[in-house]
Parts: C-alpha cells; sequence; structure tokens
C-alpha cells in the first residue's frame, strides 16, 4: 500500500521565481502572507495588551511613535536592524540552498571579538582609523568565515548535520568570548571583564542620515546580494544545491566546495555584524555584548522569504518593533518582553499561511 | 444508473463521464472506464494522454473536477486517498515511494501499521520473506533501499501493494524498469491475482504485455477515451498502437543503425581499461567514433557503476576511462562537459533536472558562464531550441515538474546533444516513454552517433538495446560475460546475460571470489 502518498509531492513555499504567467500570484504569496502575518500578530498582541488592563491601541500609536517621532527613534531602528540585515543577508543564502545553518550568533561574537582583540593590540590601536577599519572588516569576516566553515568542513568529511554543529560551535565561541574578555583582551583599568573601547577602530558617524557607517555597508550589500543571487552562477547553484544537489553534483560543482562557499558567505557577513556592533554601537566587547542578533536574524531572513530586498524590510520591521516596544514600555505598563512573542507569532502565521497559500493556490504547472 | 446491479456486482470499478483540468491544460475529459474482478485490464496511451492522472483519480490522489465512480457497485461521493485504501484500491506509482535510508522490510511494514506499535525486525523480516516467497519477487532485505537496484525497488513497491491484500490493483508502468523475464513473472502474478478474484489495472508502454497478459484494454489519447474495455483478444499490437498514437506506426521501434563501412577499422574513441567500482570488477572496452555500444544485463550487474564512472561522476577504484586518449575529469562535471560528453542518466528527476526551477534555468545547468544574462532573456535565448526538439510546455517559464516524462526527457536531450557531442553515455533513456516518444528519443541519440560520437547504450530492454546498437556487451556480477556483433545471438546474449544471474546477484564487491562467469578484459 502507498501510504503517505498525500505527501508524495510536498509543495514548499515557492521561493524560487521562475517567472511566467503564474508569477503575478507567487508575488502575492511571497508579500501577502506576511503581511497578514504582521497583521495577525498584532491582533493577538493586541488582545495580550488588553489582558494587562491597557489599551492596545493607545500602546500601538505609542509603539508607532517611538519609531517615526520619538527622538532618535528612526536612529535606533536603523542601528539595531544593521546586524540584522546583515546577518539575515547570508543566511538568506543558506536557507536558499537548504543548508539550515543556526550558528551565526557565534560567528558573530568571534568575528567581533577577533576585531576588537587586533584593533586594541598594543602598537595597532594608534593605527588611523583608515587602516584599522578596513583591516578589521577583513578580519572579521574572515573569523566568522572560518568558524562556520567548520561546519562545512564536519558535514563534507563526517557528514554531521550543520544545524547541529553550528549551534553547538555557537556555545563554543561565546565561551571563547568570555574567556578572552578576562585574561587576553582585558581592560586593565576595567572593574569587570570587558575588553579595551576599539577606539580608532570605531566606525564614523553619517552625516544626513545620522547613522554608524555600517548601517550603510549594510544597506548597500543588499543590491549586491539580490544581483549575486540572480544573475550570477553562484546565485543559480544555490538554487539549484537547494533543489537537487544531485543534479548539482553531476553537473556543475561538487556540492562540498558549494557547502564552502554558502557558509563563508554566512560567516563572513556574521562575523562582520559583530565587529560593526563593537565599532559603531558598544565601543567595547563585556559579558553581555552577545543580545542574540544571530537568532533574530532567522526569523529576519525567514520573514524576507530569503529575498535580500525581502530581508532589508523585514530586519527594519524587526528592529522597529524592538525599539517601538521599548518606547512603549516607558509609558504603559506594558512588557516589553511582549515583542517577543508577536515575533514568534509572526514566524507561525507566516508558516501557516505558506501552508494554506500552498493547499489553495496550487501551481497549475 | 440504468444499469442493472447484477451487471455492476463483478465490477470492481466503473468511471463515468469524469474530467479532471490542471488550469489550462486537460488531464482528460468524460473517461468512462470499467474495470472488472478476475480481470487483468491494460491502460494504453502516450505520455500526457492522461493515464497516470486516471489512476492517481481512482485511488484518491487527485480530485475529479467532474464524473461519477463506483466501486464494488457502491456509488462513491467524494473519493479521497483513505475511502480509496479502505475500499481496498491500491496504487503502485510510476516514481518510487520508498523510503531511501530504511531497509525493504522496514518500508513493509511502515506502509501498513497493524497496531501502534511496529513489528519487530524479525516480524517484519518475516512477513517480507513471505510475501517474496508467495508472489516469487525477489527483494534483498537488510540493506538500505537506496542500495538496491531501480528493478528491486519497483519489486518491492509491488509487494508493498499486495501486502495491503488489495481487492483492486493499479500498477503505473510497474514494468517499465523490469528485464523481460521479471515483467513475465510480474505477469503471472497478475494473472494469479486476478484469478483470485482481484482486479487489476496496468498501464503499460509494451504493446507485446498487453496482448500477452491483459484481457480487456482502454486506450487513451490526448485525455479521451479512443477505444473504450475492448476485448484484447480481437486486437492486434499494430491495430493497438494505431488507436495509441493515431496514426501508422511501424513494426520496428527504431530504425536499423547505419553501419559504418570502415567501422571496425576505426579507433575507439572512448577506452575504458579495466576498471573496477563497486560491484564492477577490471571491466574493458572500447567504442569507436559513430559506434554505437548497447550494455546488456539484468539490473544490479554494474550498470549503475559504470554510468557513473562513464559520467565522471565516480572516480574508478582503478583502472582508466579516456577520451580520445585523454582521461575522463571524474569529479569534475564542468569538464566533462567542456569535453562534450553526454550523459542522459538513468533517472532523469534525480540526476540531470531540477524540477521546481524553469526550464530555461535546466537548460542552462552545467553550461553557461559566470554572469547570467536577465531572466527574460534566457527565456527567450532557450525558446528556439525548446521548439526543435520539440519539447511541448507552457512555455520557457514553466516549471520542468509540470512536463510529462516524454517532454522532459526531450528537454535533457536538448541541452545534451544540442551541440554535437563527442561521446554519449546514456542509460535507459526511454524508461518510461510511450513508443512514440521513445523512438524520437532513441533517434536523436543515433543521430549523434551518426554525427561521429561515441555512444554507450545501457538498456533495461534487451529488445530496445539490440534494436538501437552495432555491439552489445553484456555485464554480469560486474563482469563482462560477452561481446557481441551484429547479427546478434540472442539465445548467447540470453545465456550471457543468465548465465550468471542463475544465481543471486553479488549483494558485495567483494563476492566476486567464486565469480566463475568469465572475465571481460
Amino acid at each position: 500500500m502507498t501510504t503517505a502518498a498525500v505527501e508524495l509531492d510536498p509543495r514548499e513555499p515557492e521561493l524560487i521565481e521562475t517567472g511566467g504567467s503564474h508569477r503575478a500570484r507567487h508575488v502575492a504569496v511571497l508579500v501577502g502572507v506576511p503581511v497578514i502575518a504582521v497583521v495577525g500578530a498584532l491582533a493577538i498582541g493586541a488582545v495580550l495588551i488588553a489582558q494587562e488592563g491597557e489599551n492596545p491601541f493607545a500602546v500601538y500609536a505609542d509603539v508607532f511613535r517611538g519609531v517615526f517621532t520619538e527622538n532618535r527613534g528612526l536612529r535606533n531602528t536603523a542601528t539595531s536592524a544593521t546586524p540584522l540585515l546583515l546577518m539575515g543577508l547570508g543566511l538568506a543564502i543558506a536557507y536558499r540552498a537548504r543548508l539550515f545553518t543556526i550558528g551565526a550568533e557565534g560567528q558573530y561574537v568571534l568575528g567581533a571579538v577577533m576585531a576588537t582583540a587586533f584593533a586594541t593590540a598594543h602598537g595597532v590601536r594608534d593605527l588611523p582609523g583608515v587602516v584599522l577599519i578596513p583591516s578589521c572588516i577583513v578580519i572579521a569576516g574572515l573569523t566568522g568565515m572560518v568558524w562556520s566553515g567548520i561546519s562545512a568542513e564536519l558535514s563534507n568529511r563526517f557528514n554531521t548535520s550543520v544545524v547541529i554543529s553550528s549551534l553547538l560551535l555557537t556555545y563554543i565561541a561565546t565561551a571563547v568570548m568570555q574567556w578572552l574578555i578576562r585574561v587576553g583582551i582585558k581592560d586593565p583599568d576595567g572593574f569587570v571583564p570587558q575588553s579595551r573601547v576599539i577606539g580608532n577602530a570605531g566606525l564614523p558617524t553619517v552625516p544626513l542620515l545620522n547613522t554608524h557607517l555600517g548601517f550603510v555597508i549594510a544597506v548597500a550589500l543588499v543590491p549586491i546580494a539580490a544581483v549575486m543571487m540572480s544573475r550570477t552562477r553562484f546565485g543559480y547553484r544555490v538554487d539549484v544545491i537547494g533543489h537537487n544537489p544531485i543534479a548539482l553534483r553531476a553537473n556543475e560543482v561538487a556540492t562540498g566546495k558549494m557547502l564552502f562557499a554558502v557558509l563563508g558567505i554566512v560567516g563572513f557577513l556574521s562575523g562582520l555584524a559583530g565587529y560593526i556592533q563593537v565599532a559603531g554601537v558598544t565601543t567595547r566587547i563585556n559579558a553581555q555584548f552577545s543580545l542574540g542578533y544571530g537568532f533574530t536574524a532567522i526569523i529576519v531572513a525567514l520573514l524576507g522569504r530569503l529575498h535580500p530586498v525581502g530581508v532589508l524590510v523585514a530586519a527594519l520591521g524587526i528592529s522597529g518593533l524592538n525599539i517601538g516596544f521599548d518606547a512603549a514600555e516607558r509609558s504603559h505598563d506594558v512588557p516589553s518582553s511582549l515583542v517577543a512573542v508577536v515575533q514568534a507569532l509572526l514566524i507561525i502565521f507566516v508558516v501557516i499561511g505558506d501552508a494554506v497559500a500552498n493547499r489553495f493556490l496550487r501551481d497549475d504547472d | 444508473m440504468t444499469m442493472g446491479t447484477e451487471t455492476r456486482a463483478a465490477e470492481a470499478v466503473r468511471v463515468s463521464g469524469a474530467s479532471k483540468r490542471f488550469g489550462r491544460v486537460t488531464a482528460f475529459a468524460d473517461v468512462d472506464l470499467v474495470v472488472r474482478r478476475g480481470e487483468i485490464h491494460a491502460l494504453l496511451g502516450e505520455n500526457g494522454a492522461g493515464k497516470t492522472t486516471l489512476v492517481k483519480m481512482l485511488a484518491g490522489l487527485e480530485t475529479a473536477d467532474s464524473g461519477e465512480f463506483w466501486i464494488d457497485g457502491e456509488p462513491i461521493g467524494d473519493l479521497d486517498a483513505r475511502s480509496a485504501r479502505d475500499r481496498g484500491v491500491a496504487l503502485v506509482q510510476q516514481h518510487f515511494t520508498l523510503v531511501p535510508t530504511l531497509t525493504a522490510s522496514e518500508n513493509l511494514v511502515l506502509a501498513r501499521r497493524e497496531s501502534a506499535v511496529l513489528p519487530s525486525t524479525k516480524v517484519a523480516r518475516a512477513r517480507l520473506t513471505e510475501l517474496v516467497d508467495r508472489f516469487g519477487l525477489d527483494v534483498r532485505d537488510g540493506v538500505p533501499v537506496s542500495a538496491l537496484s531501480v528493478g528491486e525497488q519497483q519489486r518491492l513497491e509491488i509487494l508493498r501493494a499486495l501486502d495491503a491484500d488489495a481487492g483492486v490493483l493499479l500498477l503505473d508502468e510497474p514494468t517499465a524498469v523490469l528485464t523481460g523475464a521479471e515483467a513475465t513473472a510480474l505477469l503471472g502474478v497478475c494473472r494469479r491475482l486476478a484469478d483470485e478474484g482481484r482486479a487489476v489495472v496496468i498501464i503499460t508502454h509494451r504493446l507485446s504485455e498487453v496482448i500477452d497478459g491483459c484481457d480487456r484494454v482502454t486506450v487513451l489519447r490526448d485525455g479521451s477515451v479512443v477505444l473504450a474495455d475492448a476485448t484484447v483478444a480481437e486486437h492486434s499490437a499494430a491495430g493497438l498502437a494505431d488507436a495509441m498514437v493515431g496514426r501508422e506506426m511501424g513494426d520496428a521501434r527504431h530504425r536499423e543503425p547505419t553501419t559504418t563501412a570502415d567501422g571496425d577499422a576505426r579507433p575507439a574513441r572512448l577506452r575504458v581499461d579495466g576498471v573496477s567500482s563497486g560491484v564492477l570488477r577490471g571491466v574493458s572496452f572500447g567504442v569507436a567514433a559513430g559506434e554505437v555500444l548497447g550494455v546488456a544485463g539484468v539490473d544490479g550487474n554494474g550498470q549503475a557503476e559504470l554510468e557513473a564512472v562513464l559520467a565522471a561522476i565516480v572516480v574508478p577504484e582503478s583502472g582508466r576511462v579516456t577520451l580520445d586518449g585523454e582521461e575522463l575529469p571524474h569529479g569534475r562535471p564542468r569538464e566533462r562537459i567542456g569535453r562534450r560528453v553526454a550523459y542522459i542518466p538513468s533517472d532523469r528527476y534525480a540526476t540531470a533536472l531540477v524540477r521546481p526551477m524553469s526550464l530555461a534555468d535546466n537548460v542552462e545547468l552545467g553550461r553557461g558562464g559566470w554572469w547570467r544574462p536577465r531572466r527574460q532573456v534566457r527565456q527567450r535565448a532557450v525558446e528556439d531550441r525548446l521548439a526543435r526538439w520539440d519539447v511541448r510546455s507552457a512555455g520557457a517559464a514553466a516549471a520542468v515538474r509540470s512536463l510529462s516524462g516524454g517532454n522532459a526527457q526531450k528537454l535533457v536531450l536538448a541541452r545534451e546533444l544540442d551541440e554535437v557531442p563527442d561521446l554519449v553515455i546514456t542509460c535507459h533513456p526511454t524508461r518510461g516513454l510511450d513508443p512514440g516518444a521513445a523512438r524520437t528519443v532513441a533517434e536523436r541519440v543515433l543521430d549523434a552517433a551518426d554525427d561521429g560520437a561515441a555512444v554507450v547504450w545501457m538498456g533495461a530492454e534487451l529488445e530496445e538495446v539490440l534494436a538501437v546498437s552495432h555491439r552489445v556487451i553484456v555485464l554480469s556480477r560486474g563482469r563482462i560475460t560477452g561481446t557481441f556483433e551484429r547479427p546478434f545471438d540472442r539465445s548467447a546474449i540470453g545465456l550471457a546475460m543468465g548465465g550468471a544471474s542463475r544465481s543471486t546477484p553479488p549483494a558485495t564487491p567483494d563476492d566476486d571470489s567464486h565469480g566463475n562467469s568469465g572475465s571481460g578484459s
């Protein structure tokens, strides 16, 4: 008996755009589902706010105000979107290739640590920013690349799961960071374990935008990533390996090389994000440096439908929610952790929405 | 509902006026079908005629847009997978639905759960053994299904359906990957099942199977019934073929290969020297320009390994494969394509195509530079080629999964053979195709040989291999047990194939200690 026959052709969310006659509907699902998910998540969030005895509309109005009208609201949104955007771009590419790495957080932490270690080293820290900043970018990126590459090597050599190895490497990376701020890169004048201030490697503020340079770098990477995915052989191979690694191996390139390339990109962007966070926001690394951006970036990549432009929108949206709820907490009696609930609901609704869309709008082709 | 109840009593399945559309494409329209208990009913038709959709509908996997259904004389309002199964309708699909990492017996017990707890390995194995003994379909147990040959996997699929003790057994091209003897055995099994009071529906392209093995036949063409519920005995193979394709078809499926006058004098373009890989043990042969070398043998005797080595996917454990004196770039597919080695694999969906991606993207697989043109440009660029290779689709932007089997294969040819290749490696290229598409595919491969390519044709259907090849080698237990020139001595070939396969095929590469069937080189 051929059971499970109904699941024979599981139609996954169709993230590959083939163009042609179904294009309009395809785009409608890609964009429409997250939009409906946002509305749904905020609606349930409203119920929870009402439970707290507050008026949901007033709270949401303050969330909105917190982002758009409050002093520095937009600036803070852009700033906290930066690491999400950088890591989200990398993860989007990896997920297109069906490489479900969840280790961006570890690469982010280690990238920050190595760049900070370099920029605060004796004899180096007095160099000018034009030298330090590019050097730190390369060092942080390569560090993340190597850390992520370990997952690729383990997968190629021992067939270990990228999901598991990347997650476990994150714990190691965090532990390395905690150790180094106590011994290797410790600020000798500090009372708590923390690194020195990154100093000349700090990122300048961009005039007009009033954000640090890292945001501009991250946004500039969006079109680059988009073109890379749609117009280069590499982007093509990412899509092929995601859907049929055997065909890739038989016709294009060894899958192991693609594993290194894709996870390498994730690592580079995550390491870069770590450095940018130190150089643009925290100025130094302390025990609280890791805020879980690397995990939030997973949500950003999925909400952004694994498309660079979508990732930009999602990064700004998630970041705006965080900033807005922080502001709303100041004037209302709601915990800002409610934002985590709303974000989690968002993901659930997107997943449900894709399943529903696939069921009722099945492609005829 | 005008007919009497007693007429319908013997009817296992009745379909009346069924229609199914996928968007703008009509799978079939206004189809009637009657299947009776105790009979084997053949469903004939070209690829895309709607046969597969029709049987899927009977198994409840597709929903008809309109039409009425009866099972065992009982009208069925809403036919879904569960109600079909509960009524004893079982479908063996053309594409395998096994869990590749589990063994045969594990796949078996997973499919039909008798309680909340899975039976022990011992019980599961006993159940498989019992089925194997009862139906004479041999399947190895204890190794992952992915390690089984295609033929064995197919047999397991059938056993699994039989395990459910189906009253109505629907087989979607069950013999496509089986050898002649295996297919005959399967038809025997079907006959026994029918004699026990079951209804059996077989989709097949082999007319001889319809003539020899089936009682009744329904022919579909372009989604309509052109020959309804006819008695097979009243029709000839040629007549059925005409009904199927709607035109006159010659007896020979393929043209005779054009023999090159100086064929034997020419040096071999492809040289295989003492290649060992997996089951393969020291295989050597050569193929000259314009020559078609057939590789015959029962599935599982080294064909898969030979395919992987010749397609430069796998590095052989020992030995050399050279094309025009240069070693094949094993493990570097781009270089393989650059050396103009066309590869038409045995499983086109697994190895050659990416189903969710567009036709244009699939034509590009393995070709093209680092920088890609805009999507619209890419799609327009291949339209002409798709037309030339007669790939019928909704356009270059359509996803490959929307193609029928024949058109998918033609897409592979459009990619692999459009530029004249130096070497063609092809395995079961006509598998699952209707005679019309199969002939087109075979002719295109032979065209490549005429243009100077060396062709290696590995086939499951001996008749076909003999029809297209200039020379045939027989693989058995990983060795070449015979080389044959035209005119072929069928009984000698059969002996070479069967001499070694009388015992079970080797399960492990080191099983050659008692290989007494002669060596290839």
